[in-house]
């Protein structure tokens, strides 16, 4: 698609004739065509399998390998071809890369070697197309998280290096118990104190025959209170220990207390706590009472101990919109049954059905076929309700749970499609935008055609804060006419089309410094021409080097801009993910950046 | 039968009525459960080939290296070989993102749609092209006065001119310096009059328009600006 729009630029700026008879203002000069290098055949020998394009079409990406000048380093003179001793299969795609524009990944091949392949060449595999770039995305993060694995556990099993401070010894020992025999009884220790407590909790409710034979059943929990008292003492004095241990160890503390494990830990032992400080207010011994079920939460802490549990945590969340979503059609189901069930029994004497909310519980027992028998319906309409309700649960519920299962596997997938499309939309774009600058002669065209229009209506392109800075000031200006609208003078030159989109990008920096001292030049070369606003910052002065009202400029701006952009700075990519939003294809980043020069 | 017994039949003929109802509008087709999108199968795949090289090369200004050049990148972007109005549309605004270029490029496409079948083909590319790249002044500006003319009756009115103005003016978008005001077009169509029409008969007709434009220097020298496109 890139390359095709391109082709027809000739077409669009030969139209532009149509724009000359209405135009008030004269036209700005065409930017001076380079010389055009004969368009020829290029043979490229990939180990032994040649392969032919035309030199135009590998020259549409000059920031990579074999659309710059850098091709020249394979080039074979006994016959007359680029050799290259990489992978003919791989390099298929590649070479199409450049005749279609996109970018495909073949399934069958490894990853790590087609990388490697594209890293050879000097492409990014951002710009891979939408059909292909799950695919490669999913495969990319399998072969990350296998590499991933097997450093920890080669890492696991290392030596400790012997310069790590006390601290973070002891986080080690935290985090991995294998490490040491004093990690390893910190972490039995800890996992019997768990289940002593836990057990203390179920123990204490269980009644025991009192002694003095009183009529009343107490539980153990009264009976021994000073024992349980005393150990459920120890058990939150370990936790508390564990808990400040862990906190002093962590090596970002404020990651820590914000963790899930953390706020378990101290859901876990405040009851104990606050019981301490409220044991004699009366008012507040109710509220005390439920305190006393967080202690339940201490169960949780075993999720340290088993990987199983954690595993179990992470999936339910990461399942929650679809258990929500079968929830509320369980929901759906339960209510229009309740309802049917009420206005069919409504009619019969002493019917429990009172409510539609009555029936609820009723509508619940009967799907899920649990049939306690509080609840039965007595007519005969009722009767064949609850039938169809008791049925349609057994449908719903129990027998297709693989096929809901399976189902729900898919639905999470397909909208996890949309979400992953998303987040890699943001590095995609920003991938595209750094191969998307690219033959600087279409960008020049494109600006003077785009220039042409602005000197037919006689109006500026600007971006929207400016334009809404010029509107008040237009409305201020009314009462005072000293702001003229000449666009010589005016500061609001500054802004080009782009501006709003390169304010944020942090590319400039490195092009800043460079470009700081063009801008001058620029301006004073400016004023001589038609074009009299300079430009504000580095990005469309990037596009301004290749204008040529800095002719004397031109040839080692392009060579210092193919340097920077053939550095490929991947924190470059994240910030500017919103930034180059709309940046999809090659032909809307080079209108992003058109300047209004 | 106990009451409660009769409403709970009414219950149930209610919800069969409905149940029944539905599938009765299933079956009329107003309501469809599945997507039909499989149903619109695109059965005509047009595609046109373009006339030999060397007619062409006849026809038209261009070498043969220039028409290769050309029919490659027109095929590469339209392989069926012809271009319809919409994907027309999509390229032409993809050149002019700050605004709406489609009312221009729909005037566009009518004049270079010559034969007026709906469709730009090769040729009526190259004829276009032809004239507007490597024709002389006279068959540029007879190609602009066919552009403006919207109605091709050989004459411009107001009115024709303000749609061709106003669709240049949408491809600048809302956000222009100095904004746009509400008489900004009616100003510009006022001064186009003023310059082009001779004996103030509110139409310019070819005549007019060729001889206004001969007598600017400024369009004379714009018109020779994108000799070197190709």
């Amino acid at each position: 698609m890139a390359a095709g729009v391109a082709a027809w630029l000739p077409f669009a700026r030969a139209a532009a004739i149509g724009w000359m008879p209405v135009a008030s203002t004269p036209m700005p000069p065409p930017p001076r065509e380079k010389r055009r290098g004969q368009d020829g055949l290029i043979i490229l020998n990939v180990s032994g399998s040649r392969f032919q394009t035309w030199r135009n079409t590998l020259e549409r990406y000059p920031d990579t390998l074999l659309g710059s000048t850098e091709r020249d380093f394979f080039f074979h003179e006994e016959s007359n071809e680029y050799f290259f001793d990489r992978d003919p299969d791989i390099f298929r795609h590649i070479l199409n890369f450049y005749r279609t524009g996109k970018l495909h990944y073949p399934r069958h091949e490894c990853i790590s070697a087609y990388d490697e392949e594209l890293a050879f060449f000097g492409i990014i595999p951002e710009i891979i197309g939408d059909c292909c770039y799950e695919e490669y995305k999913d495969r990319r993060r399998e072969n990350t998280e296998r590499i991933q694995d097997d450093e920890e556990n080669e890492n696991s099993k290392d030596m400790v290096p012997p310069d790590m401070s006390f601290r973070e010894t002891m986080w080690r020992a935290f985090e991995n118990p294998h490490t040491s025999t004093m990690a390893l009884v910190f972490y039995y220790v800890t996992g019997f104190f768990i289940a002593v407590s836990v057990m203390a909790n179920v123990v204490e409710t269980v009644p025991c025959r009192s002694e003095q034979n009183r009529a009343k059943e107490v539980s153990c929990g009264e009976r021994y209170s000073v024992a349980f008292f005393c150990l459920d003492t120890a058990c939150v004095m370990i936790f508390t220990v564990e808990y400040l241990l862990r906190l002093i160890a962590a090596p970002s503390r404020y990651k820590f207390v914000k963790s899930v494990m953390s706020i378990i830990d101290v859901v876990a032992i405040m009851p104990y706590y606050i019981g301490l400080v409220m044991s004699d207010n009366e008012d507040v011994s109710g509220a005390f009472v439920t305190l006393r079920v967080f202690r339940v939460f201490r169960i949780f802490k075993f999720s340290r101990h088993s990987a199983g549990l954690r595993i179990l945590g992470y999936t339910l969340k990461s399942c929650a919109s679809e258990l929500g979503f079968l929830l509320f059609s369980l929901t759906m189901a339960i209510i229009i049954f309740a309802t049917v069930m009420f206005y069919a029994e409504k009619g019969s004497t002493s019917s429990k059905f009172t409510s539609i909310p009555a029936a609820f519980w009723y509508t619940i027992v009967t799907m899920t076929t649990l049939g306690y028998g509080d609840m039965v319906p007595k007519t005969i309409m009722g009767k064949i309700f609850g039938s169809i309700c008791s049925l349609s649960g057994v449908l719903v519920i129990a027998l297709p749970v693989p096929v809901i299962v399976s189902n729900f596997s898919r639905i999470y997938h397909q909208s996890q499609r949309a979400e992953k499309r998303r987040a890699q939309k943001a590095s995609k774009q920003a991938g595209q935008a750094l191969v998307c600058k690219t033959n600087p002669t279409f960008e020049t065209q494109h600006h003077h055609l785009l220039h042409c229009l602005e000197k037919t209506t006689n109006h500026e392109f600007v971006d929207e804060q400016t334009y809404e800075t010029s509107c008040m000031e237009v409305s201020l200006a009314k009462a005072s006419m000293s702001r003229s609208s000449s666009m010589s003078s005016s500061p609001h030159g500054l802004s080009s089309c782009c501006t709003r989109r390169n304010k944020r990008k942090s590319f400039n920096v490195p092009n800043s410094n460079m470009v700081a001292g063009r801008r001058g030049s620029i301006q004073e070369l400016s004023t001589i021409q038609i074009r009299e606003r300079p430009v504000n910052n580095s990005r469309s002065s990037l596009n301004a080097k290749f204008e040529e009202t800095v002719p004397l400029n031109s040839e080692e701006q392009s060579y210092i801009t193919a340097a920077v952009i053939s550095m490929p700075t991947p924190p470059v990519t994240t910030p500017e993910s919103g930034a180059l939003g709309n940046c999809p294809d090659f032909l809307q980043s080079n209108i992003v950046r058109v300047s209004a020069l | 039968m106990e009451e409660g017994e009769g409403e709970g039949l009414q219950t149930l003929a209610i919800v069969l009525l409905l149940c029944g109802a539905l599938k009765l509008l299933h079956t009329l087709g107003l309501i469809s459960t599945e997507d039909r999108v499989c149903d619109d199968l695109e059965l005509s795949v047009v595609c046109h080939r373009p006339e030999a090289l060397d007619l062409l090369e006849a026809q038209s200004n261009f070498n043969r290296k220039e028409l290769q050049v050309l029919y490659r990148g027109f095929k590469n972007e339209c392989p069926s070989g012809v271009v319809n109005e919409e994907t027309f549309k999509q390229i032409y605004s993809q050149f002019f993102p700050h605004g709406d270029a489609s009312t221009y490029a729909h005037y566009l496409f009518n004049a270079f749609d010559s034969s007026q079948s709906g469709s730009i083909k090769f040729e009526d590319f190259i004829t276009a092209l032809s004239i507007l790249l490597r024709g002389t002044t006279t068959e540029k500006l007879q190609w602009t006065f066919n552009l403006y003319d919207i109605n091709k009756d050989g004459y411009i009115n107001k009115e024709e001119m303000t749609d061709i103005v106003k669709a240049i003016y949408d491809m600048m978008g809302r956000f222009t310096y100095p904004a746009l005001k509400t008489d900004t077009t009616k100003q510009h169509v006022d001064a186009f009059f003023q310059k082009m029409d001779k004996n103030r008969d509110g139409v310019v007709t070819l005549d007019e328009f060729i001889l206004s434009c001969q007598e600017d220097e400024n369009i004379m020298r714009s018109l020779q600006l994108f000799e070197n496109v190709i």
